[in-house]
Order: C-alpha cells, then structure tokens, then sequence
C-alpha cells in the first residue's frame, strides 16, 4: 500500500492582485483512499486552492505534490488521472450528454464503453437526444459528474457539487461519492461551505477560513478537537468564591454563569463535590459540548 | 497526435453551432447575389461566351473584398466563444492537454471551416452555372472554357492575404469574452484597410493586413500578390505567436 499521500501541498499561498492575498501557507495534504471535506465558508479560498491544484491558476508559491509528482512537473500526466468538477458544470449546451462525454472521450483515453458506464451511475442514461441546455440544473450537475468520472480517476475533486441539487439528489450525490470511495477506491475530495452537508460521508477534514487552514485531520481528531472546545457551565449561590474555588480550572465570567473548559463527567463530579463541600448552592453545572456545525462557526469567527 | 485527439474534441464541439450555419450560409452569399445579378439584369454579348470562367474569377471579388474577411471575422470570433458562453474553459484546461495543443487545435479548426468555406463557395458557384446551364442553354455555360489554375490561384492568394487579419482576429476571439470587442475591431480596421487600399494601395497599405484583401481582386496589383501573400504569411506567424504568448498567460476560467 503506497502511503505518499495523494495531495500534497507546502506553504501554498497566493494572490490575485498586489496587497491582496488569497491563500497563506496552505499546507493541504489528502491521504489515498480517504474522502476529504474541504471546509470554509464562501470566500475562504477553497476554490482558489483547488484551482492551483488544477493547474488552473498559476503557482505562485510554494509546492504542489499530486500522486508524489510536481504538478508541474507532469501537468498533463497527472491531470490524465484526475476527474474534476469545479463550481458550476461546464458543459455544452447544444450537445447532448452523450456528444459532451465523447468530447473528452479520446482526450483522457477512455472507452466508448465508459460513456455508458458514467452516464448509468448519474443516472443520466435515458436522456437521449435532449440537448443539455434542455436539462435542470440536477441533471446538468450529475452530467458534470459523470463527466469528471469519464477517466476513470484515481482523484477526484469535487467542488461544491450539491450546488443546484434538491435534498434529494444530495442524499444521492452522498451515497455516490460513498460508492465511488469504497467500490472503486478513488480519493475524493469535496468541497463545501455546510458542515453538515459532508460530515456524514468523510473520513477527513480541512476547515480554511480567509485563507489559512484552521484544521487538518481525520474526524476522530476533529471530535477531539470539540471536544476541546466545550465547556462546562457553573451557576451557584456566591459566583465570586466559586471562581476563587475554581482558579485551577481557568473559568471564565461570561456574564450570568462561569465557563470553564470541559472535561468530562469525572470533572464535573469533582467540582460538584468541591462547591458543595465550600457551602455553596449549585444551581447549574452543565456541560456545553460544540456540536460539530458549532465548532464550524466557532473556529471561522474567532479567527475573523 | 495528441493535437489530432485536441482537434477531434474541437470538431466535435463545432456540431450544431451557428459556426456551422454561418459558414454554409456566407459561402452561398456570393454565388446567389452573382445569380441574381446575371438573371435579372442578364448578360453583356461580348462576355457571353466566358460566363463560366467569369463565375469563378471575376464574380469571386464580392466575395473576396467583403463576404470572405467578414467570414473569418466572425468564424474567429464564434469559435472561441463556444467556450466563454457554456463556461467550458475551466473543464477545457483541467483536461490532459498542452494549452499549446488546445490553442493549436481551435486554429486549426478555424483554418477547417476556412477551407468548407471556399470549397462550399465553389460548389454553389458550380450548381449556379449548373443553373444558368438549364436556363439558358443557348449559352451552353458549362461546354465554356475555364482555366482550373487561374481559379486556384484566387482562392489561394485570397486565402494567402487574408491569413494574417485570421490570425489577429483569432486572438482578439480567444481574449474577449465579450464577442463585440473582436467583431468592431475586425469591422473598423476591415474599413479603414479598405478605404487605405482604394487610395495609397502601393504605400503603406502593402503592410498593413486589413487592406491585403484589396490585392488578390483586382488585377491592377497582380504584380504585388506575392509580396503581399508573404506579408501576410509573416504576420500570422507573428500573430500567431502572440497570440498563443497571450492566451498562456491569461487566467480563461473567469
């Protein structure tokens, strides 16, 4: 098993015009075989990264590692194993879904066969002679995706892909990637201003924010990261001692109840105890745990 | 290789698109006007018996001095935009190919359309005296003479003159997304060339590539075709180049 990872990128950064800066250091790295949700709200860089990655945009520093290669090293090599969809489907509008797969059909060396074979995974197969200029905005995005799926990919970068799909064709568009990954073992990765809309189908996760990436990791080290980030909240009869009490913890006056970081259950047993002890009436000792969309905008607004 | 499997993409896109009607719609232009001319206002005695050879050398200076550059014109201008107006150039250079085989394929594709032009123009020209043929066959215009080199020799010395503004106007077409900019250049330069050429046509107008279509159609500068057929040729390399520079550089995805 080749433990290169897939995408590698050091000290990414780049700008569109002087003083104006986009990305700062990025250093991205996707590991093979995993599903990785690239995070951030609208504007944080995410395209603009995906776009280097691309070889879309012009590196203007720092590296780009795909499949341990330069990228521009072999740009041309490496893109041959690369389905990408980027923002809003490119595609011919007085062409049919077949005639714009066969467009790129030669260009990435696949079969007539494949042409099918993609068309039936979006589920695009019955279209027919429709012109894609005549289809929804669902059918033009799965026609994106079974056109980034043509070369058969070892990667595939999907740039906000539900973009235009209706709650159900979302739920698909998940099961599909999920498909994708485990049946056919490509890396994906997605991009995405919902947490919650690729919570449920990664296994790794880069959250950006004004272009600096504030998290890189698997999902277990993301909920140890919440973790991290909840607190447990006190309210009791004399605030005043009970901060006295709690020095060691580093509470928080938040006006209405003391924060402090949270643990778990043994330390809020423990504080209870300590309170009590000190003839203090507790009236609230409630852990605060981020759920992960909390953690999301949490980590996106401290930073801004 | 790869520039055929890039041009094969090219042609494909091509399918369907106003590209195509244009350039069967321009190429019949001069051949109906030519026989509209000839049946309504009928034939001068003297030049009956050349009816034929005059279809396809004389009655070609319409064509020549306005339908043809107007063709390239708009051909170079409609052809990149297939990309501009489907938001296709992200998919395009996120594909496996050079940008050298991407500029080189749509160019080549230009030059394609270029040629079913003056072989369509031709054809319509042929049926035309087809036409003539049936309705007057006292004429008997299709037993006249006609000489094959001379005809060639227009169509590729029309072609020679008119490849250096091909060029420019292709890289205007693949730099603007908005397909007015190309057209009012390629429009405004076509008309000061011309006005150039019908007044200094051995001075300055000799290099300057919108006025080049004046030499090939009329057969008082017969003498400075060639000059100019190379003139023209060194342009479009230059361009062509530049061009290429350019479209290297540039950011096509926004």
């Amino acid at each position: 098993m080749n433990n290169t990872p897939i995408i590698k990128t050091t000290g990414l950064s780049y700008h569109y015009a002087k003083n104006v800066q986009t990305l700062f250091n990025v250093d991205l790295q996707v590991d093979r075989g995993s599903i990785y949700g690239f995070l951030g709200p609208n504007g944080s860089g995410k395209t603009t990264t995906l776009s280097l990655l691309l070889g879309l945009l012009r590196n203007q520093q720092g590296s780009i590692e795909i499949f341990g290669q330069h990228l521009h090293a072999n740009r041309v090599g490496i893109l041959k194993k690369i389905g990408s969809l980027i923002e809003s489907p490119s595609l011919y509008g007085h062409l049919t879904a077949k005639e714009n797969l066969e467009v790129y059909r030669a260009v990435y060396g696949a079969s007539k066969e494949r042409i099918a074979e993609v068309l039936n995974i979006v589920r695009l197969d019955d279209t027919g002679k429709k012109i894609v200029k005549k289809f929804s905005l669902g059918m033009k995005q799965r026609l994106s995706i079974a056109l980034a799926l043509l070369p058969n990919p070892e990667l595939l970068v999907l740039d906000e892909p539900s973009n235009g799909l209706d709650p159900s064709g979302i739920i698909e568009l998940r099961q599909l990637i999920r498909t994708l990954n485990i049946d056919h073992g490509m890396t994906i990765v997605i991009s995405s201003h919902l947490l919650s809309e690729v919570e449920k189908m990664v296994t790794h996760l880069g959250i950006i924010y004004k272009g600096k990436m504030l998290f890189q990791g698997s999902l277990p080290e993301l909920h140890l990261f919440q973790r991290k980030g909840s607190r447990l909240l006190i309210d009791t009869s004399d605030n005043r001692i009970a901060m006295e009490l709690l020095q060691e913890h580093s509470p928080d006056w938040t006006g209405g109840s003391i924060s402090l970081p949270f643990r778990d259950s043994k330390q809020t047993a423990s504080i209870n105890r300590l309170l009590v002890q000190n003839q203090l009436d507790v009236h609230l000792l409630q852990p605060k745990e981020n759920d992960l969309e909390q953690l999301f905008i949490d980590l996106t607004s401290d930073h801004s | 290789m790869n520039l055929l499997i890039s041009l094969r993409g090219e042609l494909l896109k091509t399918k369907r698109t106003a590209s195509i009607y244009l350039t069967i719609i321009a190429a019949a232009f001069g051949p109906l006007m030519t026989m509209l001319e000839l049946l309504l206002d009928g034939f001068d005695g003297e030049d009956q018996a050349t009816i034929l050879e005059q279809l396809f050398t004389s009655k070609f200076q319409m064509t020549g001095l306005m339908i043809f550059p107007f063709f390239i014109m708009l051909i170079c201008t409609l052809l990149p935009q297939i990309e501009y107006k489907n938001n296709a150039w992200k998919q395009v250079l996120t594909s496996p190919q050079t940008k050298a085989n991407v500029f080189m394929a749509k160019f080549i594709n230009v030059q394609l359309l270029i040629l079913v032009f003056l072989v369509a123009n031709q054809l319509l020209m042929f049926v035309g005296a087809v036409v003539l043929h049936v309705l007057h066959p006292a004429l008997h215009v299709l037993n006249q003479p006609i000489d094959g080199k001379r005809v060639f020799a227009i169509l590729v010395n029309n072609y020679a003159a008119l490849l250096a503004i091909c060029c420019i106007q292709f890289w205007l077409g693949i730099r603007f997304r908005n397909f007015i900019v190309p057209l009012a250049v390629g429009f405004a330069c076509w008309l000061a060339g011309t006005i150039l050429g019908m007044n200094f046509p051995l001075g300055f107008a000799k290099y300057y590539p919108y006025a080049f279509h004046m030499y090939p159609n009329f057969s008082q500068y017969k003498a400075v075709v060639p000059a100019i057929a190379w003139t023209s040729l060194g342009y479009s390399v230059l361009f062509l180049v530049l061009g290429y520079l350019d479209f290297r550089r540039r950011r096509m995805d926004t």
